[in-house]
Order: structure tokens, then sequence, then C-alpha cells
């Protein structure tokens, strides 16, 4: 299948040809399928009434129905993927997976090692379809070694990489993280990873099983004090929003007028706290010599910080970032969730986008998050359960119409 | 180098700092021949961040450029000036990819825009990755990390305490999330160059790939029906109990246990106290309810016992209870040496140093990084003679110009 870019130019999307079958749920694996559906492939999202994914009952719901079609959270995590459902736990629909993966390139999956192959669908069983299969698996700590049967959520899988403990307030405990930042970090890296094992295959003609650790990938954000830990034998801890290295000061978010808003302001050079120095009208604190290097600067931190907050505290944030910028200061408004939507910014990158739903509703979601200058993604909303069973199993792996019906039934398509 | 997934591929890294040279590593990391293009003298400003050995500025000896560039050959080349210019031009025009950070002005006011480098190779695939992207009204602001990571809401609705200041995580959340997208959707952009009839820039703002696909993801359908949205609580997460992070004898730990099953089993694995069984914490809706009665008394338990002792044990039970582990016990920890996930290279100033290797492994590509990260202009010989056919006496007459 060619998915033909929408301007009517003919050409096709980088990934146009390229079939994937989606076995992930909840967020880091359906983030892959939608990453690589975004460029041009066709995703098939494989799943069951039987055990509907979490993500598809999380409030709230279009119209307050609650149902599985209609949570205006989930449908972001899959736009414009299919999905095809099949209760795996019974063995017709096992060999229905296995027609379809005989017809697909990639296979994706995030349960837990261990998990497929109680389902008869390991790698070994598909490459006996599929010769040449890419196959991603990314449970939380890889496939084998001594953690590998740790149980986490998103949530909780950055304490196993460090991330955690070096986050919070600088000097205190660490704060919790309150949702799964590591999911779709690890979603858009896994669809990386999948497209590496894609360009060695061209290479080779080798397919193989990518055995993904989120919390390696994870592991990759807090590099630098990993770096200071190898070389210097320093335990990083909570930091607040100071600079990392401590290359930068002033660097933190400060308070503005109004609840709860803030701007962030981060001072990389001697020239631009001297422009932040006019900015604030030369007030004679700022005057010390002291602070006119960074050394002296990050010597008086936090007075500094304290006396930026006093002056920032009087104006709105977003004029003040403005102001600042004017200036050459890295300056920019802290966003709320209900900010995202107005904020003109996104509004001209059309971050966020309208679209119609099938089943009759209006629903905002995000659009491609990366831009393209040649080929334009399509979006679509996320499909409801078993969209494309119909096309599926009967066009593309021929089923006929009464054993179409009878699976059905049978709850076998289910 | 022509081995691994991607061996064959030419990538330039023209990136500086944290977020286009970590998106280029992960081309090395797969076997690209990566290119590291830095200005004389300076270089990248990554080699003054440190972290250096001792605490003693050296730009041969900073952690975080190693970190972000092993697997790479370096080169200088003064971009700002015609000679260099045209040099650079020329790498470009025998690429596959090229990888950049620099602000939009920075880039357009040196002619060295997408649209200049496409006219000379229309298949490159040109990578921009900025704080806030190509287009859109802050497209010419400046910018860092920091600024990107707080215009997406992250910090104002998952972390931090009410009335105080939003957090980001101790590091550059946001480059490293702009990174990540900057690679998948640029190896896409490689790989299609035939179906999509040439090269492409990819614009990547770091503030929208977070904004999008983590804070968008789950809280922009609700807000965009009814206008209300939640902020963050300091705690974890509000409508389940326990899911929070509270201290043991030796660190912390994340208690999470949000289902019936796994409360059942925590609650076993604390010895059954005559508290967890009372009334308040019946069920699932009074649990959450009822959170900060809970916490103080949890804690108590906690507070009792090592955080590997209480991981262990919930673990055991089935219960996703995990350590909050340290980067020292992180890179202690049996799993990962096994996994070899950290990697010791020999490096020519900094010696014998561990650093973390690929985050993913492939078959074919086991063995990267190869090399570690370049010294200032290490390798101007090989390159330019390699790459742009220069000889000796071409080189020698770039090198007293400054251009080198």
């Amino acid at each position: 299948m060619t998915t033909p870019a929408p301007d009517g130019s003919g050409r096709a999307l980088p990934l146009a040809g390229l079939r994937v079958a989606n076995f992930g749920w909840v967020w880091a694996g359906p983030v892959v399928g939608q990453t690589l559906g975004f460029l041009g492939a066709e995703v098939l999202k494989i799943e069951s009434r039987a055990r509907v994914d979490l993500l598809r009952m999380l409030p709230p719901f279009a119209g307050g129905v609650r149902d599985p079609d209609r949570s205006l959270s989930n449908h972001a995590g899959w736009a414009g993927n299919g999905s095809v459902t099949l209760n795996l736990k019974t063995p017709e629909a096992r060999d229905l997976a296995l027609r379809l993966v005989a017809v697909c390139d990639v296979v994706v999956e995030n349960f837990g090692p261990g998990a497929m192959t109680a389902l008869g669908l390991d790698y070994a069983a598909l490459c006996q379809v599929r010769p040449g299969l890419v196959m991603l698996s990314m449970p939380a700590a890889g496939l084998n070694g001594p953690l590998q049967s740790v149980r986490t959520y998103g949530l909780s899988l950055s304490s196993l990489t460090g991330l955690d403990s070096i986050t919070g307030y600088a000097g205190g405990p660490p704060v919790p993280f309150e949702n799964a930042f590591a999911d779709p970090f690890n979603g858009i890296m896994g669809a990386f990873a999948v497209l590496a094992a894609l360009a060695g295959r061209e290479r080779t003609g080798q397919g193989q099983h990518i055995d993904f650790s989120q919390q390696e990938a994870v592991m990759q954000m807090v590099g630098p004090a990993f770096m200071d830990y190898f070389l210097n034998n320093r335990v990083a801890g909570p930091r607040g929003n100071r600079h990392p290295l401590d290359a930068a000061a002033p660097h933190g978010v400060f308070p503005c007028a109004g609840e709860d808003r803030w701007i962030s302001i981060a001072v990389a050079s001697d020239r631009e706290w001297q422009a932040l120095r006019g900015a604030m009208g030369d007030p004679p604190w700022a005057a010390s010599g002291e602070l006119a290097g960074l050394a002296g600067r990050l010597r008086h931190l936090d007075s500094l910080h304290e006396q930026l907050a006093a002056w920032t505290r009087n104006f709105d944030d977003y004029e003040l970032a403005g102001r600042l910028q004017q200036q050459g200061i890295a300056a920019a408004p802290v966003l709320n969730v209900g900010d995202l939507l107005r904020d003109p910014h996104y509004r001209a990158r059309g971050t966020f986008i309208e679209v119609q739903h099938p089943l009759g509703f209006q629903e905002t979601i995000y659009g491609a998050y990366v831009k393209c200058s040649r080929t334009e993604p399509v979006v679509e909303p996320g499909p409801r359960m078993g969209r494309d069973n119909e096309r599926v199993f009967r066009e593309l792996l021929g089923l006929g119409a009464a054993d179409y019906q009878r699976l059905i039934e049978a709850r076998v398509i289910w | 180098m022509t081995s691994g997934a991607l061996g064959g591929f030419k990538v330039i890294d023209l990136g500086q700092a944290v977020s286009a040279p970590w998106c280029a590593r992960l081309f090395a990391d797969q076997g690209a021949d990566v290119i590291k293009v830095e200005p004389p003298r300076t270089g990248d400003v990554a080699r003054q961040w440190g972290p250096f050995p001792g605490d003693v500025p050296d730009p041969e000896k900073s952690g975080l450029y190693f970190f972000l560039n092993t697997g790479k050959r370096g080169v200088t080349l003064d971009w700002a000036r015609a000679a260099g210019r045209e040099l650079l031009l020329e790498l470009a025009s025998r690429a596959d990819v090229l990888i950049d950070n620099h602000l939009p002005p920075q880039l357009r006011d040196l002619g060295l825009d997408y649209a200049t480098l496409a006219q000379r190779n229309p298949d490159l695939v040109m990578i921009s990755i900025t704080p806030f992207g190509q287009t859109g009204p802050y497209r010419d602001w400046n910018g860092c990390d920091l600024n990107a990571f707080h215009l997406t809401a992250a910090g104002s609705r998952y972390c931090g305490r009410p009335g105080e200041a939003p957090l980001e995580h101790g590091t550059f959340a946001a480059d490293f999330f702009g990174g990540a997208a900057g690679a998948a959707w640029g190896l896409a952009a490689l790989l299609g160059r035939r179906a999509a009839g040439g090269g492409q820039q990819l614009d990547v703002a770091c503030a929208e790939v977070i904004a999008a696909t983590f804070t968008g993801s789950q809280n922009i359908g609700a807000v965009a029906l009814s206008g209300t949205f939640d902020r963050r609580t300091g705690v974890g997460m509000s409508l389940r109990a326990p899911a929070t992070i509270l201290p043991c004898r030796d660190g912390h730990a994340w208690i999470l246990a949000i289902e019936d099953a796994q409360w059942q089993s925590l609650v076993r694995a604390m010895g059954s106290p005559a508290w967890a069984e009372a009334e308040p914490f019946r069920d699932l809706q009074m649990r959450a309810q009822n959170a900060d009665a809970m916490y103080p008394l949890l804690a108590e338990w906690t507070r009792a016992h090592s955080k590997w002792e209480i991981m262990e044990r919930c673990q055991a039970e089935g219960v996703p209870v995990t350590a909050v582990f340290t980067v020292a016990e992180v890179a202690g920890h049996p799993h990962l040496r096994e996994r070899g996930c950290i990697v010791e290279l020999e490096h020519p100033a900094l010696g014998r140093v561990r650093t973390l290797g690929a985050p993913f492994r492939l078959q074919g590509s086991e063995l990267q990084p190869g090399r570690p990260a370049p010294l200032l202009g290490e390798h101007n010989g090989e390159v330019y003679r390699d790459w742009l056919g220069l000889d000796d006496g071409e080189l020698e007459r770039l090198r007293a110009a400054g251009v080198l």
C-alpha cells in the first residue's frame, strides 16, 4: 500500500509500503506505531475486547459516554493507525495473527518478557511465517539480565535509571514526576530502533529481534550525571531548575503576576547578563562586579535568584518574555495545560488539530510533532476498535464471508 | 567504517551542546560515518561545560562532550569565513544527513540555511533541532533546553509542589526528546528518499515534541472539551494511592499499588499492619481519598527498611514497587553490567573512561561505539583528504589562514 502525500504532488511518504503489526498497548508501544504511521507506514494495532487497552478507558469520554472508542485522552496516542481485534487467547486468533504477520515487515510489542512466547508469537515462530522480520520488544529492563522481570509502570520506570534521583528542588528529596515521561520518549526511540534495523536489513537481507530496554534508553537522558559519577565519583541529587552542569546563571523559573504564572530565564553568557541588567533598569544589587562573571553569579546563585524573582513577579509572563527576548535574553513563559491550545506559537505550527471522528464527534489531538519540508503526514483520528477487521481479514488475508462471520460470532475476531 | 546497520551513510554533525550532537551520536552508534564539525579554537560549547575530572576545566576533558560524541570523527572549520563556508558546503554536498541545532537566525545570516544546502545536494536530509523550531512567532527567540521544557506544560502539570516553581528533571530533558525525534524522523526521511523524491528538512522543535507527545497526548482532548485541567500535586498520581515516592532507611522508593490485588500484596509485604486493614483504606476510591492519611503511615514502614529490601519483598509479591536508584547504584548494578550498556573507552586526554554506550544494540553493531570522542580537529587530515580530496598543500594553506 502506498500512501500518497496530501499535496497532490504524487510524492509518497518516506515509509510508504511498510506494514507494521503493533501489539503494543498503553503508551510506549503505541507511540512507536504512531511515529511510523506519521511517516507513511501502514500500522495495524492488534487489540481485543477481551482485554481492552487501559488507555482506551481513560476519561474523559466524548459526549460523556464511557466507551473504549470515545476516550479523548487516548486517541492522540495512535492517531493515523488502523485497528484489528483478535482475542489472542484463542488458537484460531493466533493463526490469524500469524497470517497477518506473514504480510507485515515489522512487529512491535511492549509486554513483559515472555508474554509473546506464552501466546505462541515469539520471534522464532513469527520468523517462520515471515523470514527477515524486524521485531521490536521493549520491556522495562530488556529481555534478559537479573532485572528482566522487574515490574514497573511507565511513571516509575525512571526510578531504575537515575532520572528520578535527580528530579526535585535543589538539595531536597526526589519529587515524583506524576506521569510516564519515559513512555513517549521510548516510543520515539523505539521507532528509531525499528528504522535502524530496517536499514540493516536492506544491507544484509537479515531481519532481527531488537531487545530494547526502556531503562537503558532513559539512562541516556541522565548521561551528564553519569559522566560526573564516572569521572569524579560524585553522585548527583535534585537541583531544581539549575543548569545541569552549572554552565549558566541565572537559570531558573521565576514567579510572574497572577496565580501559578511563571517565566523561565537562562543566562548563558556575560553579555546576556549585561542585557538582563539593562532590562531590569540596572538595579544596584545587580551592579556588583562580583556578578559580572559566571563564577561569581554561581557563588551567589540563591540570592541572585531571589532578587530576580522579586523583579519578575510584577510582570505578565508573556509580556516579560517578549521584552527580554528583544534584548536577546533566553526567556519564555512557563505554560500550563490550559495555555497549550491558546499559545500563538503552537497555533501557528498546528501542533494541535481538531479532527472529526467517524463516530460523529470532534476531538482535539496532536498532529505531526516534527514538521517535514517535503512530505506532510496525513493525520487521522485514532481508530475505533476493529475498524480495519473487514479489510484486513477479508481482503488482505482472504477469509471467506462465512468464516469471517463465524470467527466474529465465536469472539475470535473480538 | 562500514559495519553496523547504518554503515555507509555519511552524516555531518554541526551541532553544539546536547540536542543535535546526541542525535548524531545515535547515528554513529549504529555505524554511520559521522563527522563532527566544530569551530576552530573553541570547538563545541559542551567542551566548556564539563564535568571535568577534578573540576579542572580542559576542553579535551569534558565528560558531557565525551558522552555525546563517541563514535564520531572530528574536524574544525570556520564557517563564518567564506573559505570555511565553501568547505562546509562541499562536505554537505557529499553527505546523506546534516544535523544541526543553531538558532534559525544564525544559519540564515551565514547563508547556510536548508534552501542553500539543498541547491548543492537535493538528496540531503537536514535535521534541524531547536528549542522552538523553524516557523512560528518564537522561531527567532533565543532559547535553551530550560525554556523549551517549560513551554510544554510538563512541569506545570506534573512536577513540583503547588505554589512552588514547576520543575524540570535535573537534566536536558527537552534536548533529549528533540534529539530522539530528530533521529527517528530523520532516519525515516533518509531511508525514504526514493519514495519521497529526494531529501528534505526535518523541523524539530524540542518544545513541540514534548508538548505534543507527552503533555498534549493525555490532556489536550480534555482541555479542548471542557477548558478544565489539572496541575502538579508534588505527591504522585492524584486519582490513585499509594502512588508516590517515600523515604526509606537508605534513600527513597517508588511505592505503587494502584490495583486492589497490588494493595493486598503490599499489605502482606508490610506484615499486615492493623492500620492498613482499617476502613479508610478499604477500596481503591477510599485509598485515593485518604492518601494524605495513608502516606505518613506507609512512610513509618518504609523508613524502617532499606529500599532494596522493600523492592525485593514487594516485587516478590507482584507489586510494582522499585527503589529510586542513584546514578552510582545504576552504574554498579549487575543487570546493567551483564547487558553491556556501560562501556569503557581509551581517550588520549581522559585515559580509560566509562560512558554510556548505545541505548540499544543491534546485531551487526554490537561493538559501537568503537572510538572515543574526537579531540578538537583530530581528523582534519583524513576527512578533508578522503571526503574532499584536498592535498597536504591545500590543507596547510587552510590551516595557516585559520580556516581549519
